[in-house]
């Protein structure tokens, strides 16, 4: 038995559950999920901030193509961090796709009709936090009311500790932090208002050295300059 | 009669629902709700109490972990001694945490260690999912840490001592989640210069957010229809205002108060 079965075989619920460790388990890990709360599909979003824009990576879905390619990214983005999704020790709220919330214009009557006969009518938006990461699941339902509540707020707790179990493939899947170490450690500190040579004495390390660090940090983010770098670093949780 | 002893049910009904809500967040909390929950310490240190309760825990305490990769340290907010400072307490801010500090900043993972020579707490742990043992974050004590984060990307660490502790499988995942709204309820008041910023014009934080975006002062000038000299003199008072010393630490600060998005 491989390890992806076992997982299945395995109801995380009760007893020690196996251990994550490939794209495969992830997969069998939240179809195990879905079936347990009564979904029918998830999508696990990473958001990445580009050029002060919010991209939506989909690190891991069973959404089909179809709904995907028809949503489009900013619709996906757009649900993902709306108004209603539910941090860790939330009640979450459905955004239900027919009687979505108008307040802040995220869904309009068409598209709220397509999600409906793309097999979403009810969506929950969950946000996950694996250490400093930050992911966005969301589970649907194609008829509204069959998730359960409960077992839905303890489903979150569970993904935050299967995900935080593979650190190197979230890391890859969603790139949200293409940064060394040396060179966050010298965005924190140009942050907190240090000079270049201030850094470099804190880091004990010459200031162009220093400045090489930030320029590479810069070019990652394709910031324009500092301070944009460091809002980006920020925004997504790097620094 | 009749209708004093039903306004007093009705009365009793409201308060404990409003109990009810405070206590447990999987009954009755709903959105919109994060806004005004625990505002002050010791309304946060009763509803950790009450946590600390339910998992028949001796202790508690909750501690800061900053997210930057220096000082891997806990940093101590509150703990059951409240308001002043237990013994484990002082040790752990004390003691090198790093690699409790490294495993919160990378994993949502909780984590638990028996040292006790008693067992009790212990026993429970082994038989839980989704944890493993660390070396004891306090010698001669047993306990389990819950690392939370907040919204803005704040890290904390919730931690319960205790040789009795009992908690079920099931029961995990409530108390983590009461964990993470706590510390986000905490980490909205955390911030002390919060209430000491003085107020930032629109006009002022206009030019910050676009100094954010990667604008110069060049670009927010003719964005805005400003002389170059305003749009400085606007970012010089932003920095003031936040009491930064660069506008990149302006910046910096407006995004982890929540003044830019």
């Amino acid at each position: 038995m491989n390890a992806s079965a076992a997982l299945l075989a395995n109801n995380p619920s009760d007893g020690p559950a196996a251990r994550l460790s490939s794209r495969g388990d992830l997969t069998g890990f939240f179809m195990d999920l879905c079936a347990g709360i009564g979904a029918d599909s998830y999508m696990l979003v990473a958001i990445v901030h580009d050029q002060a824009k919010n991209d939506a990576r989909i690190v891991s879905s069973n959404w089909i193509f179809d709904a995907i390619e028809l949503t489009g990214k900013r619709l996906i983005a757009g649900l993902a961090q709306s108004m209603l999704t539910a941090a860790p020790g939330i009640r979450p709220q459905p955004l239900l796709a027919s009687q979505a919330p108008d307040a802040d214009g995220l869904v309009t009557g068409e598209e709220a009709r397509l999600l409906d006969v793309l097999g979403h009518a009810e969506i929950y938006s969950l946000r996950l936090n694996v250490g400093r990461q930050r992911l966005f699941v969301l589970f649907s339902a194609a008829a509204a009311g069959s998730i359960d509540m409960t077992e839905l707020m303890k489903a979150q707790l569970k993904c935050c500790y299967a995900l935080s179990q593979i650190p190197q493939l979230l890391a890859q899947a969603s790139m949200q932090d293409p940064l060394s170490d040396r060179e966050r450690e010298c965005l924190f500190w140009v942050s907190e208002g240090k000079t270049t040579d201030e850094v470099a004495v804190i880091l004990g390390v010459s200031s162009n050295t220093v400045n090489s660090y930030i320029t590479h940090a810069i070019q990652k983010f394709s910031a324009s300059n500092r301070a944009m770098a460091i809002a980006t670093a920020i925004r997504s949780g790097i620094i | 009669m009749k209708q004093a002893s039903a306004a007093r049910a009705d009365v009793k009904e409201q308060a404990e629902a409003l109990f009810n809500q405070y206590r447990n967040p999987f009954g009755t909390f709903t959105l919109g709700s994060q806004t005004h929950q625990a505002v002050t310490i010791p309304d946060a240190v009763r509803r950790c109490r009450w946590i600390s309760i339910d998992l028949n825990a001796s202790g508690f305490g909750l501690f800061f972990v900053s997210p930057s990769p220096e000082r891997a340290r806990l940093v101590a907010c509150f703990d059951s001694d409240y308001p002043s400072v237990s013994v484990t307490t002082k040790f752990m801010s004390g003691a090198d945490g790093e690699e409790i500090v490294r495993h919160t900043r990378v994993s949502t993972e909780p984590r638990w260690w028996c040292d006790d020579g008693v067992n009790g707490s212990g026993d429970v742990f082994r038989k839980l999912a989704w944890t493993t043992e660390i070396e004891p974050l306090a010698p001669g004590t047993s306990g389990i840490a819950f690392p939370v984060h907040a919204e803005r990307g704040q890290c904390g660490l919730a931690v319960f001592f205790g040789s009795e502790i009992i908690l079920p499988q099931d029961q995990l995942y409530e108390i983590h989640a009461r964990c993470f709204s706590l510390f986000s309820a905490i980490a909205l008041i955390r911030p002390v210069d919060a209430g000491r910023v003085k107020t930032i014009s629109k006009r002022e934080l206009e030019c910050l957010k676009l100094t954010a975006n990667g604008y110069t002062s060049e670009a927010i000038a003719r964005l805005l229809k400003l002389s170059v000299h305003t749009a400085n003199q606007y970012l010089t008072q932003c920095a003031q205002k936040l009491n930064a010393v660069s506008r990149t630490q302006a910046v910096a600060k407006a995004l982890r108060l929540g003044l830019i998005e």
